[in-house]
């Protein structure tokens, strides 16, 4: 009985599976070197799963059907788009994979990924590296840049591709706030003399979690003194600061500090409904989106910080255990062009800032960047890049969170 | 059956019928408001701008809620079918035998319900992976059974608890076959079991996420694949309009179901204690 529900399982199992007559392309080392029209022929015909964050309907359209029609159209290729509700549930797949023994027919094939989910994937030896070479578009990317060949401080080493720049910015409503606070200093000021109209979701949310590091920049006295390698010493004179501060700010924030947001989006809903007056987050194109989806009100404006934001690369990866590799390095090029980073760009399509090095692009990419109106109420990326902080080596990050965790939001 | 009521009970129990009603329905009247709005902000009462984009995104091919809807239907059709046909006799041996280990026993089925799922879905992942089970639908339905199973083994252990055998032994005797007494003596008197039972399984079945995206691997895109997304990153337009469709199933069966769940039955007192 036992065996014929066994089999049973298996047969109805087959039936299911895919049946493809593409080639498989899991071995990653045969793949570099290979002259590019040969990748492009292995991966006709065949499908690609993408996973990547889910929750904009602007950046799953601009997906599926902008770069899913291209796949489609000129290279024969499927897109799968996966939405997900946190990167870390595809890193997690590769992983279960990895363990199990599933060395060549992993379920993803490309991740949209950054900073502590890279890290997991370099160090686990769950990332295909060394084949950025092979991408022709690989020439649009300035890799002597060092926050495009470092990973929130992780070197790339060829193991990811970047896709898109971000600057964490702030934003308020003009109807509520004449001037808001431009330094992290004055937002202190500001928080204390407007008790309950700021808070911060509490880390290790991604956005909170940068927040917290622009106060430790601030505690340290700028953040040259912390750049390289996690200096126990160090973190512990400037951490004491930061906590002081953070504690004494607490009974000013919302809700006296007895609680905080626990996700960017709760805060922006308490932004959006006039609990708190300010809003922050990596993507300041998102201030745009917001307001075209009613998510914010109209009025909302987005600002950077005088004495600087930290700026981040996010890149896509590919699992070692892809089957479809052929197809990612296919898709990979595709979202570096300039005609993708382009559209990635119109504020009404997501406003995202491009990976690529605008002068190696063509002259015709160049004009259509150049003539590109940016949403009026998002702080522009020139304005915001004249203020730049670079992010710490991810030991730092980790430290700094649990260190909130223990001494703060205790 | 039912006698006269006084006027008494009978108002008493329409408002409670009716405050029933109103505390299920309330909260959906805002998600079904957020669900054609453009910008709703305190203190409006209502959205100043109406709008049928999140409408439009929700039945977009880019979105792919229609064809996830119908998939999630089966798999959770599938799973209460599977669940059903394992929980009524584990029940029935939980709830009418006393055997060596049943504490034991009793402590495996719960256990699903007691240990967080994310301490175990890597490892479930790992099992199902070596099985072949990994990025198939019939896989995403087996795991379901794993967070059902304990709903409806529970319910029916209570069911068979106060059930009295005697019937079946009367039927027997009276020459029906043992299938024929299953069909018109067991089936009938534990029927009210089943479908709580099975509406339970079909509920958790239909709610799963991490399960199906692990196990699914991308490929097996269900509603809550599709809603969850949304709902964290507060699209409350596009979350309410998923979420209109989301609670449609659940809806039709309980309204399908709800009159069988007063059925009487001399053979069964009830739901007891297994």
């Amino acid at each position: 009985m036992k065996q014929v529900l066994k089999w049973g399982l298996l047969a109805s199992t087959m039936t299911l599976l895919p049946v493809g007559a593409y080639a498989d392309t899991a071995d990653g080392e045969a793949l570099v070197g290979k002259s590019w029209d040969d990748i492009v022929a292995m991966a006709k015909g065949g499908e690609v799963n993408w996973f990547l964050w889910g929750g904009s309907d602007n950046i799953n359209q601009y997906v599926t059907e902008y770069i899913g029609g291209i796949l489609k159209n000129d290279y024969d290729i499927k897109l799968n788009r996966v939405g997900l509700t946190d990167t870390v549930e595809a890193v997690n797949i590769v992983l279960g994979e990895k363990e199990s023994g599933v060395m060549d027919k992993g379920s993803v094939d490309m991740i949209w990924i950054n900073g502590e989910n890279f890290r997991t994937m370099k160090q686990g030896g769950l990332a295909y590296c060394g084949y950025t070479d092979t991408l022709p578009n690989n020439q649009l990317v300035n890799w002597d840049n060092p926050a495009i060949a470092n990973d929130f401080g992780v070197p790339v080493d060829g193991c990811e591709v970047p896709w898109s720049k971000a600057q964490f910015a702030f934003a308020y409503d003009t109807m509520r706030t004449e001037e808001p606070p431009r330094t992290i200093g004055d937002l202190i000021t500001w928080a204390k003399a407007n008790p309950g109209r700021f808070t911060y979701p509490a880390p290790p949310d991604f956005n909170g979690s940068v927040f917290v590091r622009h106060v430790f920049y601030h505690a340290a006295g700028g953040v040259d003194n912390l750049m390289g390698p996690f200096d126990q010493a160090k973190f512990d004179e400037v951490s004491a600061k930061t906590w002081e501060i953070l504690n004494d700010l607490e009974s000013s924030l919302w809700r006296e500090g007895k609680t905080y947001p626990t996700s960017i989006s709760a805060m922006e809903q308490l932004y959006a409904n006039s609990e708190v007056d300010l809003t922050f987050n990596y993507e300041p194109a998102g201030v745009g989106l917001n307001i075209e989806n009613g998510v914010f009100p109209p009025t909302t404006q987005g600002y950077g910080l005088t004495d600087g934001t930290i700026g981040n690369t996010n890149y896509t990866i590919i699992p070692f255990n892809s089957p479809n590799k052929a197809a990612a390095l296919v898709l990979q090029n595709v979202l570096l062009s300039g005609d993708a980073q382009y559209q990635k760009a119109l504020p009404d399509v997501w406003g995202t800032k491009p990976a690529i090095e605008m002068s190696r692009t063509s002259a015709e990419v160049q004009e259509k960047f150049a003539a590109i109106k940016a949403h009026p109420n998002v702080v522009p990326a020139e304005e915001l890049a004249k203020a730049a902080l670079p992010e710490l080596q991810a030991a730092w990050i980790s430290a700094i969170e649990k260190g909130w965790l223990a001494n703060v939001g205790n | 059956m039912v006698g006269r009521e006084s006027i008494g009970i009978r108002s008493f129990r329409f408002l409670t019928g009716a405050l029933l009603i109103i505390w299920l329905v309330l909260p959906l009247i805002p998600l079904a408001i957020w669900s054609f709005a453009r910008g709703w902000f305190f203190p409006s009462l209502l959205p100043k701008t109406w709008s049928m984009k999140a409408w439009e995104y929700t039945f977009s091919d880019t979105a792919g809620v229609i064809d996830s809807l119908w998939l999630t239907v089966g798999i959770s059709l599938a799973a209460t079918l599977l669940s059903i046909l394992v929980g009524v006799p584990a029940g029935r041996a939980l709830g009418m035998y006393k055997f060596r280990g049943k504490e034991f026993v009793e402590l495996l089925i719960l256990a699903p319900i007691i240990v967080p799922g994310i301490a175990v879905v890597l490892g479930i992942h790992s099992v199902f992976i070596s099985m072949g089970l990994n990025n198939t639908v019939s896989g995403v339905i087996l795991v379901h059974l794993i967070p059902t199973l304990p709903y409806m083994v529970l319910v029916m252990a209570g069911i068979f608890a106060n059930y009295d055998p005697a019937f079946e032994a009367q039927a027997r005797s009276l020459g029906a076959s043992p299938l024929k007494t299953f069909w018109y003596v067991t089936l009938p008197a534990i029927m009210p079991g089943i479908i709580v039972g099975g509406l339970f399984a079909f509920l958790v079945s239909w709610s799963q996420y991490i399960l199906t995206l692990l196990i699914g691997g991308g490929r097996v895109v269900t509603l809550p694949l599709l809603l969850f997304n949304f709902a964290t990153s507060g699209r409350n337009d596009i979350t309410g309009a998923i979420g209109m469709i989301y609670i449609l199933p659940g809806i039709i069966i309980l309204l399908l179901t709800a009159r069988h769940l007063s059925g009487r039955s001399g053979a069964v007192g009830g739901f007891g204690q297994i």
